[in-house]
């Protein structure tokens, strides 16, 4: 079952990850929510504020992490949708290759505000 | 359901407990317990009555007819029985006298009548039920009878069962092994135990025809090959190479990953197998195997 | 059995009367997973303003914060996203095995908490919108 080809890459690891990404978005996505609409509220956003936010490294990379497992669950949850539906050949992969595509699109862009805010320029954009 | 076995056993357990103990609180209790069992009874025969007598005494069926090979009947529609309704009728022995005494052309599966053959898995009032295991009193008029959602129509109430048995047999739902011991295979009453519910399965296809994902996907395997593949992978007897030879037909990405847990292959099963609980199991032990070789 | 009647799709949403509990779960698990998704998208999307300017950001947001109809679409957006939790936590216990015989009242009461939870909240995300 060692073998490069076995079938857990098929289904089995994507199913683990989307439990285990749903277990710490869980308490990232309440975190997120209670901080920007019950401790801070969200019509006194200000660039100054995200911006102190975002200079915290703890805070960054929560959420360049909650980013990403954010990313990943939707479009999985998206993909897992499709191939429910019974989605195959062709259209399967056209449609998992544009979902890879958008999610690194927005991984790229969340980055980048992020960066923005903490005035980090480690890219090249 | 139609057995009267469960009052025998508490008149009988009652009648051992007084010989026992003659305690005030228990005699009270006892007292009680009696009063409850007649309440019960009385209400029982009353119903029955009510029913019995209610309106002409006959219930109203909607049966589903289509038959592709006569040119009228091409177009499906529900044609109208009325049964004489007597006490423990079933929605199979309903469409047995309408067939007998209306229409002859009417068609649909049955054999044994009592819940083991799995031939009678109808579309009833809605939800997936054998025709000889449902009581017409238990539903609501008029009674509704279609061929099962999500299969082929062959005529009347009859599906194509071709694709059910085709998951059944992906999954080889035979024993097999290839570690015999010399003498009898003795299976630990635990084993037993853990894999009894799992081979009550009568292949009525009940859970496939209620299962959504099962619908979309054709090539998922579905809850009744993937509990007849739990019966196997947990039997122990089988050893550890077959176990993991059925593993990796359950891991398949149309195996166990698809199912979405909406229960609602459990809620219709007949025999009250527990699919979801053996999906669920079957997918933590494909991600256990998986773990423990990367 | 190409010939035989296909019953087509009165053999699912037409029977929508006839969910149970599990398959309601699922349906709304999944309408508010795409709601979510798709608020991600535009969720990056209206904060990389902030990468044209610090005066741009903080015009865009507080000008959207000051309508009405965001405010509301903000306490659905609560809502889909307090449902998607909960429902989630009872989907991780079904996973793990634990209480499947309770299922539909795990259902349940991630309904009515969340209806509890969205209710509670209303002052708070509609304050100063008015």
């Amino acid at each position: 079952m060692a073998e490069h080809y076995s079938s857990f890459e098929r289904g089995g690891r994507r199913w683990l990850w989307q439990r285990i990404t749903a277990a710490f978005l869980v308490i990232v996505l309440a975190f997120h929510f209670f901080l920007l609409h019950f401790v801070h509220h969200a019509d006194e956003v200000t660039f100054a504020m995200s911006s102190a936010r975002m200079e915290q490294w703890t805070y960054y990379s929560l959420m360049i992490l909650f980013l990403v497992t954010a990313t990943f669950h939707g479009v999985n949850g998206v993909f897992n949708a499709l191939v429910n539906q019974g989605i195959e050949g062709t259209r399967k992969k056209a449609v998992k290759w544009t979902l890879v595509a958008a999610s690194l699109l927005l991984i790229v862009q969340g980055v980048r505000t992020a960066n923005a805010w903490a005035g980090i320029t480690l890219l090249p954009f | 359901m139609s057995t009267q076995v469960p009052e025998q056993t508490e008149e009988e357990s009652s009648a051992d407990t007084e010989s026992q103990s003659q305690s005030a609180a228990q005699q009270a209790r006892m007292e009680k317990k009696r009063d409850r069992a007649a309440q019960r009874d009385q209400q029982r025969e009353a119903e029955e009555a009510e029913r019995e007598f209610s309106e002409d005494g006959t219930y109203l069926l909607k049966v589903f007819r289509y038959d592709p090979e006569i040119a009228g009947k091409q177009e499906p529609r529900f044609d109208e029985f009325h049964v004489p309704y007597h006490t423990g009728m079933t929605v199979l022995d309903a469409l047995m006298y309408a067939r007998d005494e209306y229409d002859s052309s009417l068609t649909f599966r049955h054999s044994c009548r009592q819940a083991v053959c799995g031939s009678d898995a109808l579309f009833v009032n809605g939800r997936q039920r054998l025709g000889c295991k449902t009581q017409l009193s238990d539903l609501e008029e008029p009674v509704r009878i279609e061929p099962l959602p999500h299969q082929e129509v062959v005529k009347d109430l009859v599906v194509d069962m071709e694709h059910f048995y085709d998951q059944m047999h992906a999954v080889e739902p035979y024993f097999q092994t290839n570690d015999l011991p010399e003498g009898e295979q003795l299976q630990s009453r635990e084993n037993r135990e853990k894999i009894k519910m799992s081979t009550r399965c009568i292949w009525c296809g009940a859970c496939m025809s209620s299962c959504n994902i099962a619908a979309g996907d054709n090539k998922y395997l579905g809850p009744a090959a993937i509990n007849k593949a739990y019966r196997f992978t947990m039997d122990e007897r089988e050893g550890e190479d077959m176990k993991e030879h059925r593993m990796k037909i359950m891991e398949q990405e149309h195996g166990v990953w698809r199912c979405q847990t909406q229960f609602s292959c459990t809620e219709v099963c007949p025999k009250d197998i527990p699919l979801t609980e053996h999906i669920q199991e079957l997918k933590r032990e494909a991600v256990k195997n998986n773990l423990k070789f990367w | 059995m190409s010939q035989s009647y296909n019953r087509g799709l009165i053999e699912d949403f037409g029977r929508w009367k006839e969910f149970s509990a599990g398959m309601w779960a699922w349906i709304f698990h999944k309408f508010t997973g795409w709601v979510l998704v798709g608020y991600l998208f535009t969720h990056i999307a209206v904060l990389s303003t902030a990468l044209t300017g610090a005066a741009a950001y903080t015009e865009t947001i507080q000008t959207l914060e000051s309508l009405l109809v965001v405010r509301i679409l903000e306490v659905g957006l609560l809502a889909v996203a307090v449902f998607h939790i909960l429902n989630g936590l009872r989907l991780l216990l079904v996973d793990l095995g634990v209480g499947l015989h309770a299922q539909d009242k795990s259902f349940y009461a991630s309904l009515a908490l969340t209806g509890a939870i969205v209710v509670a909240s209303v002052p708070t995300f509609l304050a100063g919108v008015f």
